[in-house]
């Protein structure tokens, strides 16, 4: 079974679960940048939440199909067109040899998974697949898919079921307007005082220079009382640190192991999902949290999925 | 506290540490631990990850701290002493010609002293497999380029200050630029992916063009 790029978007990549015990030897956790999207297409077509699907950003993608195959498409795009129908988000859907799957572009938020029933073959790498990007690793031969580019696919066995949906309760809102819960990070003190309190108080917007690695937040200007240098140390996804310049940025999937920058702040684990559908331009207010209530939070959210999507976690 | 500075958030934490040996020391000792997800070294300090639907971050620092206090008997086990080759003709050496007139040395003395460092792999990071070295003697004439470069070659060996680097992937790179390697720094389908870990000693030996493409060759096969 195959899919066949027609049109390919702005940067369309072979995405699943994030790499897990490397980061000491440099390798980042790449994996979808919303994994809570990926979880809620997967189970669709009956794929475990984290298999591989296909993670589109922001522009409208095409794609063919030569066999039947189960589909189901959730995030931010506007619509899902397969052959002449418009079909539902949070739906599994079925197309029928030759049909075009076209995803709509993203009206609100910023990125779409579209999952299919079987497994999407992608260069194996440390026991996953999904594509890291600036090492040119994983995936569909380490990038984006371009057209013409044809995914394999080991078909599982389509028994058609209708009125399959993600129920309302579980569908998340896709904005451009996030509230985002953090912890104190280990340096937020190198700030002033002022702008402890301000980056809690002021919201931000994302900036121009964002991709899976990371995105800069406009908008505090923050001061550094303790101007001395940090030695590099560890960073994750959803670490935001600030450098001299004051303009803080946050760390997304793709973001490196390690980092010179007071880091400042970081983002929940519960919340982290989010970061896979900020663009430039979203705003953001950042709620600190504390870490006994960041636990609670993250625990409430997998008994809320687990019932539908069974034994999972969020990244 | 027990004597350790650690800050926790919600699903990592990190330990300040004294000095790079104790780092390597505390990694050694925590990664044995499977609880942990990620065991990531910084330069002073150490961090790992755990998950927070089996443990809460109070839990963490708590076992963290017990794993930290374990007699630390071995230091874990070392890689063995490895030697770089490195190219150091021209077109892998871009930013040579500048390194030697600031250090006040002619190019061919530049490459002898930088073949003759003994070095330390203080950590990789930046990406996989890239590794950053202590190397003896500070040299503070260099530092980072004014101007990242957009595009440096996999193999490069970087020099700041004291440090050098060596990059495993093409790569964007503000490190001066003074050889070039052509020894695969990363190779996911090897077991142990990365050519170096922390704490392993290196040297290098310099070596002609046509040394270097023949190892290319070797290894390319």
């Amino acid at each position: 079974m195959t899919l066949t790029v027609v049109k390919p978007g702005l940067q369309t990549t072979l995405q699943g679960a994030p790499y897990l015990g490397h980061r000491h030897l440099g390798m980042p956790a790449a994996g979808a940048a919303d994994c809570l999207s990926l979880a809620l297409a997967n189970h669709l077509v009956g794929n475990a939440p984290d298999a591989i699907a296909v993670e589109i950003t922001l522009d409208d993608v095409k794609l063919t199909v030569r066999h039947p195959i189960a589909l189901a498409l959730t995030g931010a795009a506007e619509f899902l067109r397969v052959g002449d129908e418009d079909r539902a988000l949070h739906a599994l859907v079925y197309a029928k040899p030759g049909d075009e799957i076209h995803i709509g572009p993203a009206t609100q938020g910023c990125r779409s998974y579209l999952a299919v029933s079987g497994q999407i073959k992608a260069l194996s790498l440390l026991g996953g697949g999904s594509t890291y990007l600036v090492a040119g690793l994983g995936g569909f031969k380490g990038r984006a898919l371009q057209a013409d580019d044809v995914i394999e696919c080991k078909q599982a066995a389509i028994s058609e079921t209708t009125g399959k949906n993600t129920p309302d309760g579980l569908r998340p809102i896709i904005s451009d307007r996030f509230i985002m819960r953090v912890t104190i990070g280990p340096e937020l003190s190198s700030l002033s005082l002022d702008s402890q309190k301000m980056i809690f108080e002021k919201n931000c917007q994302v900036g121009a220079r964002t991709n899976r690695m990371g995105l800069n937040l406009q908008g505090l200007a923050l001061d550094q009382e303790d101007g001395s240098q940090m030695h590099s140390a560890p960073v994750f996804p959803g670490t935001i640190q600030c450098p001299p310049d004051g303009e803080p940025f946050l760390l997304g999937p793709d973001a490196q192991t390690t980092g010179g920058y007071p880091r400042i702040a970081q983002v929940i684990r519960a919340d982290r999902h989010l970061i896979g559908q900020l663009h430039p331009g979203s705003e953001i207010q950042l709620v600190p949290v504390s870490n006994e209530r960041a636990t609670e939070i993250y625990r409430q959210k997998l008994s809320l999925l687990t019932p539908w999507l069974g034994a999972m976690s969020l990244w | 506290m027990n004597g350790f500075d650690i800050h926790a958030c919600d699903d990592w934490l990190t330990c300040q540490l004294k000095s790079l040996d104790t780092v390597h020391a505390a990694s050694a000792v925590v990664r044995k631990q499977e609880m942990w997800l990620e065991v990531v070294s910084g330069l002073d300090s150490i961090a790992v990850q755990f998950d927070p639907a089996r443990i809460t971050p109070v839990e963490a620092i708590n076992l963290f701290r017990e794993h930290l206090s374990k007699p630390q008997t071995s230091r874990g086990t070392l890689a063995a002493p490895i030697t770089i080759p490195i190219c150091y003709e021209e077109e892998f050496a871009p930013d040579r010609q500048w390194i030697a007139q600031k250090m006040g040395l002619t190019v061919e003395a530049l490459i002898e002293w930088h073949s003759a460092l003994q070095c330390t792999v203080t950590m990789l990071g930046f990406m996989p497999g890239f590794a950053y070295l202590q190397c003896g003697e500070d040299v503070t004439e260099i530092g980072r380029l004014p101007k990242p470069r957009q595009q440096v070659s996999a193999g490069s060996i970087g020099i700041i200050g004291n440090q050098s680097c060596i990059y495993s992937f093409n790569s964007p790179g503000g490190w001066p630029i003074v050889g070039r390697t052509p020894f695969t720094l990363f190779d996911p389908a090897k077991d142990e992916p990365a050519l170096l870990s922390a704490n392993q000693n290196i040297s290098f030996r310099s070596i002609s063009r046509s040394e270097f493409d023949a190892i290319s060759r070797e290894l390319s096969r």
